[in-house]
């Protein structure tokens, strides 16, 4: 099969595949920021029963497989009468794991932060949250712009485990539309180097876009 | 210790008021988190997932024994795959670092197209069409070199990062006593750098460890797999996959925990040795 007549045949299937890996991984980020920042808060306040839950949190997510995950979300929660439809299992395991690796990067972009600023902050008289809202997350976030790029090829790398899950057609993301094309016909190299493709332009444009905002937002020190 | 942690900086010690509020948030916190134990507890009671018949069989020494050899091979597959990853990723950081303009592009390509793909597209690929070129490899490898060529990307960048930490002038005496590039390279810059490198070459292990649970995808007999065939002789699905998920994360947490303490103690000489970059 050549490129020509894979693409008449199966090109609107990789262009929604496409849009599908585009549209989980933009959920699952979105997600797994929002997560991260909430318990990177959870994990430096000085309520210490919750800074021990943000910890176990990080650790569970981050060093769970993404397979063992997204086993346990399809299979063993309807077990235990916890329903969600597969993709919703994709997009939880690829919003819970990257946000225990956000979390950890902005625990080391808060590191960045000069002592000073906390101390002038307080000595000011913000409290916990205005101290955390106003100086630590902003600055944390400008710092941690490259990992947070990294973080999310990532993520897009994880929303392959839509693969491993028993999606329609029309659901199917880079990585399962090719064994899909695979299991109906010889796809050969071919069906795999358009996914590759795919991903990795998405993966370079993502990087650009990074670095980009990297050199307008970071913080000289 | 060294310097406070953000988490000391960011409070200091609390007057009587302060503490009392915290006391008090204290209380309601460890409520919410016990409420939150309570109901998953109950939500497993409730579905019968706490009957005994799902958990005695993790009492007898085969099921531990089973499950030991499929850790077993995962650990095989997982060293064998960081091994040549780490292969790989050392002769594209080589390439990458060559004056040579196409071999740099090609390494260069190849660093992206590695970092760029998902390990499970690479595993479908040598699962479907390896086989079909006529070429047969047997399910170790199969789940192996996908993991493999995955991991040496970042690996090569790894070394790469750890190459450029070592300050130029190293390179630039080296040269002046009169050392071939070669013999500067790998007596002075390399070894160097491979003290910065080994934390990051461990977290990659844990990278590599967790893209081998794909190997159900190649039928190779891992932890996960083996966990499989314990689920259908004993009809116990929960417990199985969660016993196996802690296995995995303690695993894991171990090598995270291992890493940062290597890094710990080579951080000093980095810190100290400015971080030139080297022309590449």
């Amino acid at each position: 099969m050549n490129l020509s007549t894979l693409l008449t045949q199966y090109g609107d299937l990789y262009l929604r595949a496409l849009l599908n890996t585009w549209r989980l991984t933009a959920i699952s980020f979105a997600g797994a920021f929002a997560i991260g920042v909430i318990v990177t808060v959870l994990r430096v306040c000085p309520v210490k029963p919750l800074r021990v839950f943000g910890d176990f949190f990080v650790q569970v997510f981050r060093n769970i497989p993404g397979a063992a995950m997204l086993i346990i979300l399809v299979y063993a929660l309807p077990r235990l009468r916890v329903l969600l439809s597969y993709e919703m299992c994709v997009i939880v395991a690829s919003v819970l794991i990257p946000s225990a690796f956000c979390s950890e990067h902005l625990m080391s972009g808060m590191n960045t932060i000069r002592p000073g600023e906390i101390e002038a902050a307080r000595a000011l008289g913000l409290t916990f949250f205005q101290l955390i809202v106003k100086i630590i997350i902003p600055q944390a976030l400008r710092s941690t712009v490259l990992p947070m790029t990294s973080l999310a090829v990532g993520t897009m790398l994880t929303t392959a485990l839509g693969s491993q899950a028993p999606l329609r057609p029309h659901q199917l993301e880079l990585t399962g539309v090719v064994n899909y094309i695979n299991s109906r016909a010889v796809g050969g190299i071919l069906a795999f180097a358009v996914s590759a493709a795919l991903y990795v332009a998405t993966a370079l444009v993502i990087g650009w876009v990074g670095g980009r905002i990297d050199r307008k937002v970071r913080i000289l020190r | 210790m060294s310097a406070p942690s953000i988490r000391e900086r960011l409070y200091e010690s609390p007057g009587p008021k302060t503490r009392r509020r915290i006391a008090a948030f204290t209380g309601v916190a460890l409520i919410l988190l016990g409420l939150l134990l309570f109901l998953i507890v109950r939500q497993f009671a409730l579905q019968g997932q706490l009957q005994p018949r799902y958990w005695d069989f993790f009492l007898k020494g085969s099921t531990w024994r089973y499950l030991g050899a499929g850790l077993l091979s995962t650990l095989k597959a997982a060293l064998t795959a960081a091994v040549i990853a780490i292969a790989l990723g050392f002769l594209m950081m080589r390439g990458k670092l060559r004056r040579f303009r196409p071999v740099r592009w090609l390494c260069a390509a190849l660093v992206e197209f590695t970092r760029g793909v998902p390990t499970l597209l690479l595993i479908y690929f040598f699962f479907l069409v390896i086989p079909r070129m006529g070429i047969t490899i047997g399910a170790f490898w199969r789940i192996t070199l996908p993991c493999a060529i995955s991991a040496s990307g970042i690996i090569a960048e790894a070394f790469r990062a750890g190459v450029n930490a070592v300050p130029v002038g190293q390179t630039e005496a080296g040269l002046s006593l009169g050392l071939s590039n070669l013999r500067v390279f790998y007596q002075i810059v390399f070894p160097q750098a491979i003290r910065f490198v080994i934390p990051s070459l461990i977290s990659e292990l844990v990278i590599v460890l967790k893209d081998t649970t794909f190997a159900y995808v190649v039928s190779y007999a891992d932890l996960m797999q083996n966990a499989k065939v314990l689920i259908t002789s004993h009809d116990s699905l929960v417990s199985v996959y969660l016993v196996v998920a802690v296995i995995y994360i303690l695993i894991n947490y171990g090598l995270n925990k291992l890493s940062d303490r290597m890094a710990r103690g080579t951080k000093k000489p980095a810190e100290a040795g400015q971080a030139k970059r080297r022309p590449a």
